[in-house]
């Protein structure tokens, strides 16, 4: 079914449902008698040599530029605007569209985790090479695979072509080592996002816990599909991964070692099997909620040599810093220092590099639904205990926090969520207070030394008990001209500090 | 000049100090140079503490007749930046010589612009005199870090100068024309031309007397950082100089147990009333609490809204944040011992472990990778509430070494790291 819907390739010689296999095994062929001929053959066989290879000419008809074509129609730019207090800051990100109903993955970096959703406005969709654009709408994030989804517009849906139309059937195969691959980069918006090719071969695959495709070159831009020679999807792309490279200054000195990041491009890909199962992920809302949670924090990778100390059978396992308070973990019976060996009666695998545990161990939890069971056997001390935790709903975000902006005293007060909590050490009977979110450059609060991520106790002497109540304070304040300053109790680390601010 | 400020020349002192430092997994030595005054004719020396430290592990005088004699630290006080040491007085009998001591002047009598002299051993130019004037007689500096990483200049005021000060000018005396000693230079600024600070006479002399009868001195702490009111007074309706602002409370400390909290106004301590208006007034304040018995309870008036209460604080003693270090060579590792101010300041939950301050390439600790910064809490499962537990392991180690497990903590991040034969 995938592949009848190429009704405009040039591949017509090869009956559709069949083409993908044939033509792997005929490039195969292509490949073995191109030898002979360069090393010259005998001339009656050289008519044959040459009839064969004109019809597998043929039968290949995959040729790069006819396959780039259609595929360049599973890409596309998307251009948003974050809207903060004081600008308006256009960003454009590449994404794959997935399915006939014109919805478009964008990498989990397209989008900075600290924005709130309704600052993001005006999503964008530009066609490769087009200067104008249609709407979009964002659909918000999955908190498993970390992709953004947005839905282009009715309009240009005819225009677009699925990236599942270039998948194979059956089960996907990953690609060998040292085999071909290529996919698509996109300029900037200055050339209207328009496609290049990329190429390269694969150099290494590996679990990063997700199987990951390294190509000895860039392959394709962040979030944009890679294809094999036959222009069958082979996986996604990545961020890039940093490169170390030893910066030597002309005049003088010793060189300095520096890592670069390819952000336009990159060698590193999701293998297609880590990709395909997880397209119907789509965000139910744009809060990308229920999001799974346990409240395990600071896990730690444990390496062999522990492992091998404390006579463990399996080498994989992470140590649990904190037990938070109040969550599904705690409830459990988890306990800070445990070290998490098993889920769901399944050994931990052992990745490399050691870390990946902890990415495995997030993505187990991501993978779920509150209220799903999570058991896991973990060692104490020199006792193994199974416990067995239900999922809880994630606390507030801090991205999802109630805020408000106050121009004339310049800052942006949110509202102190679980997380601010978590990272000030605050027991929830504690917590009192607001967090400044933002503070305009030179304005009142600005001078008086309040900074970004402050934790403000008090406004005027007075406790700041809940945002509502800190918010009508700062409103009395804001409205209030004839007032000449006001005082603020904020915290920064261990240490607080009385600020006055003056607004005369 | 006059004959008190040639005998003031003959008490100045060059002093060579050597010094231990655990900083890079291992122990290594260090060379510096230093000045200092000869107080008393039984061989009493007053230097600064970041010259002559306990990590000092031979120290050498140089007379003002160019002849060197031993000399060992009787104590130190890195809060005022003094430290005092004794000269080998066997030595000096045996050899002839004969010690001119120096006599301290009165720094609460100097005012702004009266001529003053520093003298000392600028970059090893021995026995170099600068001259210039008292540029401010009360300046507040403070330095969590200032004297080898140790908290400075939270219990005295400065005297500001504008007579050369440079490195090796340290614990040197800062003289009045009549050779009075009046203060001992101590640091100047970075970068800055003639803006150099010297300890007052009036601390100096107090301190040393109190090192050379106790080898110590012992302050209370409670647990507040003041802050200057300047004119907040309006806003917390107080009557003309009174109150000092609470700026901070260090959390689980004296103060933060009774209930004191950033942003009150103390008004009286033990009935005496304080005025921390502006900064010079606080360290004065930071005395009369310091100076109370340890385990002392000490009323506080507190005013918080529009009420005035009484606060009951018991005083701890006052530690410093860097606790003792050591060198575990075996294993290329370096620790401090974690102290409560650091436990405190870091949020720890007690004072149990080691902070790793250095390690060396290639040895066992760098290779199962520990970094600087880490904590370690516990080994082979056993808690380190001393550094004796440590260094026992490594002693163990070092006769028989064998797999060792530590437990690691870093920014509230638990690792586990296995050190290796």
């Amino acid at each position: 079914m995938i592949i009848g819907i190429r009704t405009n390739t040039p591949r017509r010689c090869a009956p559709p449902l069949l083409l993908e296999g044939i033509s792997r095994s005929v490039v195969r062929r292509c490949a073995f008698l191109k030898s002979p001929l360069a090393r010259g053959v005998p001339e009656g066989r050289g008519v044959l040599v040459l009839a064969l290879l004109l019809l597998a000419a043929r039968l290949c008809a995959a040729d790069l530029p006819t396959l780039w074509a259609e595929r360049a129609k599973c890409v596309v730019a998307v251009e948003y605007i974050t809207v903060t207090e004081v600008a308006r800051q256009p960003t454009s990100a590449m994404g794959t569209v997935i399915d006939a109903n014109g919805t478009i993955i964008l990498p989990t970096g397209a989008i900075d985790p600290r924005t709130a959703t309704w600052q993001l406005k005006e999503f964008k969709v530009y066609l490769p090479g087009e200067a104008d654009s249609t709407p979009g709408v964002y659909l918000g994030q999955d908190a498993y695979t970390g992709w953004h989804f947005v839905r282009a517009d009715e309009k240009i849906r005819a225009k677009l072509a699925p990236v599942t139309k270039f998948v194979a059937k059956g089960k996907s195969r990953a690609p060998a080592l040292a085999e071909f691959v290529w996919g698509l980069g996109l300029r900037n918006k200055d050339e209207d996002f328009g496609p290049y090719l990329l190429q390269s071969n694969v150099g290494l695959i590996q679990s990063l816990p997700q199987r990951t495709g390294v190509a000895q070159q860039e392959v394709a831009a962040p979030g944009l599909p890679v294809f094999d020679r036959d222009g069958v999807f082979m996986g996604l792309a990545l961020a890039g991964f940093g490169q170390s490279y030893l910066q030597v200054s002309r005049s003088s000195g010793r060189p300095s070692a520096v890592v670069l990041y390819n952000v336009e491009e990159s060698a590193a890909f999701l293998l297609a099997d880590e990709v395909l199962p997880y397209l119907g992920r789509i965000p139910k809302n744009v809060s990308g909620r229920p999001l799974a949670w346990l409240g395990a924090y600071g896990l730690e990778p444990m390496d062999r040599e522990v492992a091998k100390f404390l006579n463990l059978k399996t080498r994989a396992g992470a140590v649990v810093s904190e037990v938070l308070e109040g969550s599904p973990a705690e409830q459990a019976g988890l306990k800070a220092r445990d070290i998490i060996l098993a889920l769901d009666g399944k050994p931990l695998p052992e990745l490399k590099p050691d870390r990946v545990v902890v990415s495995y161990i997030e993505r187990e939890t991501q993978r779920r639904m509150p209220g799903d069971a999570f058991a896991m056997t973990v060692l104490r001390g020199t006792e193994r205990l199974e416990l067995k935790a239900t999922l809880g709903e994630e606390p507030k975000l801090p991205r999802e926090a109630e805020r408000k902006y106050f121009d004339r005293l310049g800052l942006t007060v949110r509202e102190l969520v679980y997380a601010d909590a978590i990272e000030r050490r605050v027991k929830a009977n504690e917590r009192t207070g607001i967090i400044v979110h933002y503070v305009k450059p030179s304005s009142p609060v600005a001078i008086a030394g309040l900074r970004f991520d402050d934790w403000i106790r008090e406004i005027d002497g007075v406790e700041a008990k809940t945002f509502a109540d800190a918010v009508a304070k700062l409103a009395e304040i804001e409205k209030d001209d004839k007032r000449p300053e006001f005082v603020m109790l904020a915290s920064r680390g261990s240490e607080s500090a009385v600020l006055r601010v003056k607004l005369k | 000049m006059s004959r008190g400020f040639n005998q003031l020349l003959d008490a100045v002192v060059r002093i060579d100090v050597r010094e231990i430092a655990f900083e890079a997994g291992t122990r290594r030595y260090t060379a510096s140079i230093g000045s200092g005054v000869i107080l008393s004719d039984d061989g009493i020396v007053l230097t600064n503490a970041h010259v002559a430290s306990p990590r000092a592990v031979d120290l050498n005088i140089t007379l003002s007749n160019l002849e060197r004699v031993g000399a060992r630290l009787v104590g130190w006080d890195h809060w005022t930046d003094l430290a005092v040491l004794r000269i080998d007085m066997a030595e000096v009998q045996r050899r002839g010589f004969k010690l001119q001591p120096a006599a301290f002047g009165e720094s609460r009598e100097l005012y702004p612009g009266q001529v003053v002299y520093a003298v000392g051993t600028p970059h090893g130019l021995t026995r170099t005199v600068t001259r210039g004037i008292v540029s401010n007689n009360n300046r507040y500096f403070e330095d969590t870090r200032g004297v080898g990483g140790y908290e400075t200049g939270a219990f005295n005021t400065w005297l500001q100068t504008d007579a050369a000060i440079n490195p090796g000018n340290s614990g040197g005396p800062l003289v009045t024309e009549d050779g009075e000693v009046i203060g001992i230079s101590s640091r100047g600024y970075m970068g800055a031309n003639n803006l150099g600070f010297a300890i007052p006479s009036a601390t100096a002399k107090d301190v040393m007397e109190r090192l050379v009868r106790d080898g110590t001195i012992v302050r209370s702490y409670v647990g507040i950082v003041p802050g200057a009111l300047q004119d907040l007074e309006n806003f917390y309706s107080l009557a003309a100089n009174t109150g000092l602002l609470i700026q901070s409370v260090d959390s689980g400390s004296p103060a933060a147990r009774a209930g004191l909290r950033s942003g009150d106004i103390v008004l009286t301590i033990e009935g005496a009333k304080v005025d921390g208006r502006f900064p010079e007034q606080l360290p004065p304040i930071q005395n009369l609490i310091a100076s109370q018995p340890v385990g002392a309870s000490l009323r506080f008036s507190v005013k918080r809204g529009g009420e005035t209460r009484d606060f009951s604080v018991v005083t701890e003693k006052l530690e410093s944040r860097v606790g003792e270090e050591w060198a575990l060579e075996k294993w290329g590792l370096s620790v401090r011992k974690v102290s409560r101010t650091y436990a405190r300041e870091n949020q720890l939950d007690d004072t149990t472990g080691v902070l790793v301050i250095g390690v060396q390439s290639g040895f066992p600790a760098d290779v199962a990778g520990l970094t600087r910064g880490d904590i370690i809490t516990k080994l082979n499962q056993q808690p380190i509430t001393s550094l004796e537990v440590i260094k026992d392991a490594h002693r163990a180690y070092e006769a028989k070494p064998a797999p060792t497990l530590l437990e690691t903590q870093r920014n509230r991040r638990v690792s586990l790291y296995i050190l290796k034969p």
